[in-house]
């Protein structure tokens, strides 16, 4: 069973197709937050949902939570169905919203005891989120309202994962984390992927997904533009190599996965993509005193994506 | 009903209630015992004629009998103010004002469905609206105890004059509830709540001051609580009919309506 299965999920704010139309509900007529939506996340891996502001990942996220009803298509989580299920759903599942806010006035442990009560579920996993996590039993008696943005941040993850749910959906988790907290963060993911647990979330931190995650699906305009594996995506990206020469510079024209190739005075650059085999057959003659191959970065991948829409194409309306 | 829920809803509000409901019983207390210090000055100077006869009948009150300075207490501007505090802060501010802040997110991602929360937050805003009607109640049996007139006061209806006081107030409650689940932001609900209530007090003021304007009396919710005929032993069924049809249609359109908007994510 897959932890998440979305086929041709599709929002759309305003105009004819939307679900109920409310004084205060101001929202651009006929604007399409998502559209088509197909993907499938597997039980057990952690998968990155990517891209920028607007692009629709939030959209995504609360129509699977049953936050928003579908315009067209459908989602299941966990085998069940986003809009009749919606209960079973979020029985099973912990959420951390984007921007996560708490009931200030209460304390870290009397708004996390209250959560848990909210959830029906036993807080089993919060001692090891606490202790990962550096949340005193000190800071945890001051009142919420007293905390930092970090220290919010750190109650949003524990909040979601303290009743160890079986899919966790994460919207931009590492958001206000210092670096040894983000390391932290990872530690969990890697400790919930150890015990079989399933994690989708949201990020534009592209470093952090590249670490983390099994897979990733990219979107775009609420498209999906890409969705696969993230070694896969990074074995198709051009790598920057520089060479130190000591003599004749190679001859790599022609040779396969090699392009854009520059050579000056005792050094040559050129681009790598895919298997590495041949370029270091061309190579093997040549008198070389240093050699440097970047690796390949899911930014790139990412901003090829996105190439086209750096002049921002607006979201598209559609009439009323 | 949700009772997790109910529980956090009641220790954030408790110390609201203890206040309000503390002071409505001084209120409730303070009104029988003017009118055993003060009602035959009172009624004196009506009768000189100083004032127009309609002022000693504000929103079907007085201060000349024991039951009138009663029923004076509940409709008088302090007593509705506070029970305001509930019928239109609490009820307005329950989804809109926790969406307006971000925490509906929180809520909402646990296992609960939007009808329960509502009915959760509806059964709350019904019992703080029950134990602060009870704080008046008592204290006007308090007060009609401490001036020795107990017998006159009729205490047996109490218990249907604080079912008639909890009716009016849970269906301004009900309709403030109903604009908190209708819209984002914490404003407009609470603005159209207290629109709905000023312009139905207004209504049933002008119409106990000026017999012309008495045809608008029933347009009204206030026109439903009569305290007098109450406790004197006539309440009208048609009263109390009407402010449970009030919170039925109210709670039916929350009902129909909460669980099918779209929440999308707070700007």
């Amino acid at each position: 069973m897959s932890a998440i299965e979305t086929l041709g999920l599709t929002k759309q704010y305003g105009g004819l197709a939307s679900s109920i139309a409310l004084p205060g509900h101001a929202r651009a007529p006929g604007v399409r937050a998502l559209e088509e939506l197909t993907i499938e996340v597997r039980e057990g891996e952690i998968f990155g949902f990517l891209g920028p502001n607007g692009a629709g990942k939030s959209t995504a996220i609360r129509l699977l939570l049953g936050f928003l009803q579908p315009t067209a298509g459908r989602a299941a989580v966990l085998g069940f169905d986003s809009v009749r299920d919606s209960v079973e759903i979020r029985r099973r599942v912990g959420y951390l919203p984007g921007g996560i806010a708490f009931w200030d006035n209460l304390s870290g442990e009397r708004l996390l005891d209250e959560l848990a009560d909210l959830s029906g579920r036993a807080p089993t996993r919060r001692a090891v989120l606490l202790d990962r996590l550096e949340l005193s039993a000190a800071t945890l008696r001051r009142p919420v309202r007293e905390y930092s943005r970090g220290m919010r941040q750190k109650m949003g993850i524990i909040q979601a994962l303290q009743h160890d749910p079986e899919l966790a959906i994460l919207d931009e988790p590492s958001e206000g984390l210092d670096p040894l907290m983000q390391r932290a963060f990872y530690g969990i993911l890697d400790d919930l992927r150890r015990d079989g647990r399933t994690v989708f979330f949201s990020s534009h931190v592209l470093s952090e997904v590249e670490r983390v995650c099994d897979r990733v699906a990219i979107i775009r305009l609420g498209r999906l533009v890409a969705l696969e594996e993230v070694p896969a995506l990074l074995a198709r990206r051009k790598r920057n190599v520089e060479l130190r020469l000591g003599g004749l510079p190679p001859e790599l024209v022609g040779v396969a996965g090699v392009s854009d190739v520059e050579v000056g005075d005792g050094w040559l650059t050129c681009r790598l993509e895919g298997d590495v085999g041949p370029f270091l057959a061309a190579i093997a003659g040549s008198v070389i005193h240093d050699l440097t191959i970047e690796p390949a970065r899911l930014e790139e991948a990412f901003l090829e994506f996105y190439e086209a829409d750096l002049d921002a194409e607006p979201p598209k309306a559609i009439p009323a | 009903m949700n009772r997790a829920l109910l529980a956090h809803t009641w220790r954030a509000n408790r110390l609201r209630v203890a206040v309000v409901t503390v002071a409505l019983l001084v209120w409730g207390t303070l009104l029988p015992i003017i009118f055993d210090a003060f009602g035959t000055q009172f009624q004196d100077l009506f009768d000189s004629g100083a004032f127009p006869p309609q002022f000693a009948q504000f929103g079907g009150g007085d201060i000349f009998s024991l039951t009138g300075a009663v029923a004076l207490g509940f409709v008088h501007p302090i007593a509705v103010g506070l029970n305001l505090v509930f019928a239109v802060g609490f009820a307005a501010a329950a989804v809109a004002g926790e969406r307006q802040r971000g925490t509906l997110e929180v809520l909402l991602s646990r296992p609960l469905s939007r009808r329960r929360v509502y009915a959760t937050l509806a059964l709350a805003g019904a019992l703080f609206i029950a134990i602060a009607i009870a704080g008046l109640t008592f204290g006007s049996l308090l007060g009609a105890a401490i001036t020795g007139r107990t017998t006159e006061l009729g205490a047996g209806n109490l218990p249907l004059l604080w079912l008639n006081g909890v009716l009016l107030y849970s269906a301004f409650g009900a309709i403030g509830l109903l604009a908190s689940v209708s819209f984002d932001r914490l404003s407009p609900a609470l603005s159209l709540t207290l629109a709905v209530v000023l312009i139905s007090y207004f209504l049933d003021v002008l119409g106990s001051l000026w017999p012309d304007a008495k045809g608008l009396q029933p347009l009204s919710l206030f026109h439903y609580v009569d305290p007098k005929s109450v406790l004197a032993g006539f309440p009208e069924r048609a009263d109390f009919a009407v402010l449970a049809v009030v919170i039925a249609l109210a709670v039916g359109a929350a009902l129909a309506i909460f669980p099918r908007r779209d929440l999308a994510a707070p700007s």
